[in-house]
């Protein structure tokens, strides 16, 4: 029993110790992707401290983001991703974290060294391990990520290309290059260069109209600005707006005149803001078509494909996915592959992911399909080898990408075919996490009652401890029952035992007194009620109304009358007379003890 | 001893047949039905199509983790991650230990944190998680309440043994220590599943901003605001409106219609 309590006691202590042994957990991180790049291209600053165990985030600081302005800050995103309350019922420890994701673009090359990121939890300071930057010069004309000064600010002077002049301000678009093939990328950039004090917040650009082209724009999150000198005056230069555009077809195309409004003035109570609006000018761009003879079907960009199954060996009717991955330079939404029929197996239409990103002002990405193939007959099955046909415009040459064929087999009876899945041509909607796949089977289970809300359930719950109560109730009166038992064979050993002291010692009044107490504690005892002031005749009644038999009830109402008598009448007693007299008692108590009584 | 076999062997396989035949038991051809159209939908892309086919099954009394977990990578698909992590939750609640689902969640979490950062520039999701989901997590309720059954005669065995028995040995205390232990740890399990240590049943905030008042009533002073995706606990209900307590202690009255319930007898969303 003293184990059970110790084991009681232990689990009921569980969450408190693990509550009090909780010490926070500090964790602090600082990395960047990628950690080496060109002049002009975006990298990812990620810092991150994670505090588990209930400790307070006072402070997250990289002060040497400040100490290098070469690296220019394009956004800054701070997350607070989970916030975990552990305990039962209610918090008592929580997971907690902040992270600062900034988005940089380093406009000098370099190497660039941080000193750790510091965080401040409940007053204690932890830092991370220290980072390196490297930053290679760039290459080329890099009209995405380029210093508008040193790129265009030359050539301003002599021809102001794409724009409209205006000694304030006025709007510039530059299109890199101006002659593509079809489907090649196409920067356009738009900058406002001004000379008034303009607040950036209150700069609202309009996209410049781009039919003819698919674009893809990059956020500016935050304008920066570079002097540049235009017809003799310095003037602030902002990129209010960078797209990759990809025209659709051949021929010349117009991109539409970019407009902008912004606020200058409003620096005092007394300097109302103006508000200014300008309209730039259109640019073409010349469009050729691909050159022929060409492959059928040929996208333009530069191109690498896999192809692998998730498992080899299948039952008929279960899944196999087959995932394609094609990876390069050009715009991943124009990429198409099918897959053709295969013989004995099932092909549902795939789950198509995009990723995008613009390396060195170029956008690049990843497409990636996702096939489920449903084995409908047993054997080996093979997906032939899918070709990627593109057309690289650097190189000026088509050429070709293939994926190798791959088999898997499938075991089981055949199954039946379902009806085809007819391909539609939905562009899927671009979406940064994947979900799928989903379920192709469930046993639509409706709605069950949970075991614990069953009738039987409390029935079955209830039956052990209530057998175990009635188990002890009985043992209990049982053992009461033995002790009474016990008690009273005692006493009755005593009583005779004085009547025998009583007959040693010739004293015949004590003698029979004891005899009477003997008879009647042994019928006391057996009826379970007091029957000694009864009269004699109202217990032969009663006796017999228990069940006893006649002869012992005549025998007992004989012996206690002769008792009595001889009490009163002691000097006429003879001591022989008084051992028949306890032989006589010490029979009829005896079979008072055994008698059976009516139920 | 093998004739004992043979009639146990005669009396479970009922049993095993129904368990292997659900879809007999329990759904119709036209549920099979429209399940696969659902499936067909969302494989062709169409989200819309295959959502609202995965909620006629709900709304025809269906409850089953797979349909629960296709709704919600569907929602997630179109972009309604706080509907999809709903969903997920409910797959979790029937079918707790589903890897998939677990990382399912975690992915619509963290699609609707960096969709909001992007927006907003910062991002913050609340979830609680206990103790209890931790210990428990990965056991069914259904599982707990036998466990819990089998513990108490084990248990009750083993006390009457050693209160009334003649022959007390060491295996008997062993026995009675690891019944009790297993009793409560089962029972203490049954009550977090059952939501006794909670105040109240468990909800996910589905609109992106729901505004939390001072009472039940649209125009009672804003206390605060919860995000799309946030759990939280309802601790009270007034005619259409629900009070609750997301899990930064924070509550406050908000229309029932921008919450949605995770135990799935709640309503659908």
């Amino acid at each position: 029993m003293r184990l059970l309590t110790l084991a009681f006691v232990a689990i009921a202590a569980l969450p408190w110790a693990a509550t009090a042994a909780a010490a926070p957990e500090v964790a602090v991180t600082l990395g960047a992707t990628p950690t080496e790049v060109r002049v002009g291209e975006a990298m990812r600053l990620e810092v991150n401290v994670r505090v588990r165990g209930g400790g307070r985030i006072q402070n997250l600081e990289l002060s040497d983001l400040e100490k290098y302005p070469e690296l220019e800050i394009i956004s800054h995103q701070t997350m607070r991703p989970m916030h975990f309350s552990f305990g039962f019922g209610s918090g008592v420890q929580k997971e907690s974290s902040i992270t600062n994701i900034y988005v940089l673009r380093p406009t000098v090359a370099g190497t660039y060294d941080f000193a750790p990121a510091v965080a401040k939890v409940d007053g204690k300071v932890y830092r991370s391990a220290p980072l390196t930057l490297v930053v290679h010069p760039g290459v080329g004309n890099v009209g995405g990520g380029a210093d508008p000064a040193a790129v265009h600010g030359a050539t301003v002077d002599s021809e102001l290309t794409g724009a409209r002049y205006d000694e304030r301000a006025f709007l510039r678009t530059v299109v890199e290059p101006d002659e593509v093939y079809i489907g090649q990328q196409v920067n356009v950039t738009v900058y406002l260069y001004s000379r008034l004090r303009l607040s950036p917040q209150s700069v609202m650009p309009g996209k410049p109209s781009m039919d003819g082209f698919w674009v893809h724009d990059e956020p500016i999150t935050s304008l920066q600005s570079q002097t540049v000198p235009v017809m003799g005056a310095n003037y602030r230069a902002y990129v209010v707006q960078r797209s990759a555009a990809f025209p659709q077809r051949s021929g010349e195309l117009t991109i539409g005149p970019p407009k902008v409004t912004f606020d200058v003035g409003g620096g005092s109570l007394f300097d109302a803001p103006e508000r200014v609006q300008r309209v730039g000018v259109p640019v073409t761009v010349d469009v050729k078509p691909l050159p022929s003879p060409g492959p059928p079907g040929a996208v333009v960009g530069r191109y690498t494909v896999q192809a692998w199954l998730d498992r080899a060996t299948a039952d008929t009717g279960d899944a196999v996915t087959l995932r394609i991955d094609a990876a390069g330079l050009g715009n991943v939404q124009d990429l198409r592959i099918h897959v053709p029929p295969i013989v004995g197996v099932r092909t549902l239409q795939p789950a198509i992911r995009d990723q995008r990103h613009v390396q060195g002002g170029k956008l690049s990405g990843t497409r990636s399909w996702e096939w489920i193939l449903i084995p409908e007959a047993p054997g080996e099955h093979t997906v032939p080898p899918i070709d990627l046909h593109f057309f690289d415009p650097d190189a000026e040459k088509y050429d070709t990408a293939s994926t190798p064929a791959l088999t898997f087999a499938a075991s089981g009876a055949a199954k039946p075919s379902r009806p085809e899945i007819e391909p539609i041509d939905t562009p899927p909607k671009p979406s940064a996490a994947a979900f799928g796949p989903i379920r192709m089977y469930s046993a639509l289970m409706r709605d069950e009652t949970p075991v614990r809300e069953r009738a039987w359930f409390a029935w079955l719950l209830a039956f052990p401890p209530v057998l175990f109560v009635l188990l002890m109730l009985g043992a209990g009166a049982a053992r009461r029952r033995e002790q009474q038992s016990s008690t009273t064979v005692v006493v009755q050993r005593q009583l005779i035992r004085n009547a025998e002291n009583a007959l040693q010692a010739n004293d015949p009044r004590t003698f029979y007194d004891r005899i009477v107490a003997a008879i009647t504690h042994a019928l006391d005892s057996r009826l379970g009620e007091p029957v000694g002031g009864l009269p004699h005749a109202q217990l032969r009644t009663r006796l017999i109304a228990e069940g006893f038999d006649d002869d012992l009830v005549q025998r007992v109402i004989n012996e206690l009358e002769g008792a009595d008598f001889a009490r009163f009448a002691a000097s006429g007693v003879s001591k022989d007379e008084m051992k028949r007299c306890h032989q006589r008692t010490a029979a009829i108590i005896e079979r008072v003890q055994r008698a059976r009584r009516k139920k | 001893m093998r004739a004992w076999y043979v009639a146990l062997a005669i009396l479970l396989a009922p049993v095993g047949t129904a368990a292997q035949q659900p879809d007999r038991a329990t759904g119709g051809s036209s549920l099979t039905g429209i399940f696969e159209t659902a499936n067909v939908s969302a494989s062709r892309g169409d989200h819309l199509g295959a959502i609202a086919n995965y909620r006629k099954l709900i709304e025809a009394g269906v409850h089953d983790p797979d349909v629960y977990f296709n709704l919600a990578t569907s929602l997630a698909q179109s972009g309604d991650y706080p509907r999809g992590i709903l969903n997920y939750e409910r797959a979790l609640t029937l079918r707790p230990g589903d890897g998939k689902a677990s990382e399912n969640l975690r992915a619509a979490e963290k699609a609707l944190e960096e969709r909001r950062a992007e927006a907003e520039g910062e991002a913050m999701i609340q979830r609680s998680s206990s103790i209890s989901d931790a210990v428990y997590g990965g056991l069914s309720e259904d599982a707990l309440a036998i466990a819990l059954l089998v513990a108490n005669l084990f248990f009750f065995v083993a006390l009457g043994w050693a209160a009334i028995g003649r022959r007390r040995n060491g295996w008997l205390y062993a026995l009675l220590v690891s019944s009790g232990v297993a009793l409560l740890f089962c029972a203490l399990g049954l009550g977090a599943k059952a939501g006794l240590l909670r105040e109240g049943p468990r909800a996910v905030a589905l609109d992106d901003r729901v505004v939390l008042r001072e009472g039940p009533d649209p125009r009672a002073q804003v206390r605060g605001e919860a995000r799309g995706g946030d759990r939280g606990e309802i601790v009270d209900r007034d005619r259409d409106f629900v009070k609750l307590r997301v899990v930064s202690g924070l509550e406050g009255w908000t229309p029932s219609a921008g919450i949605g319930f995770i135990d799935p007898d709640h309503g659908v969303h």
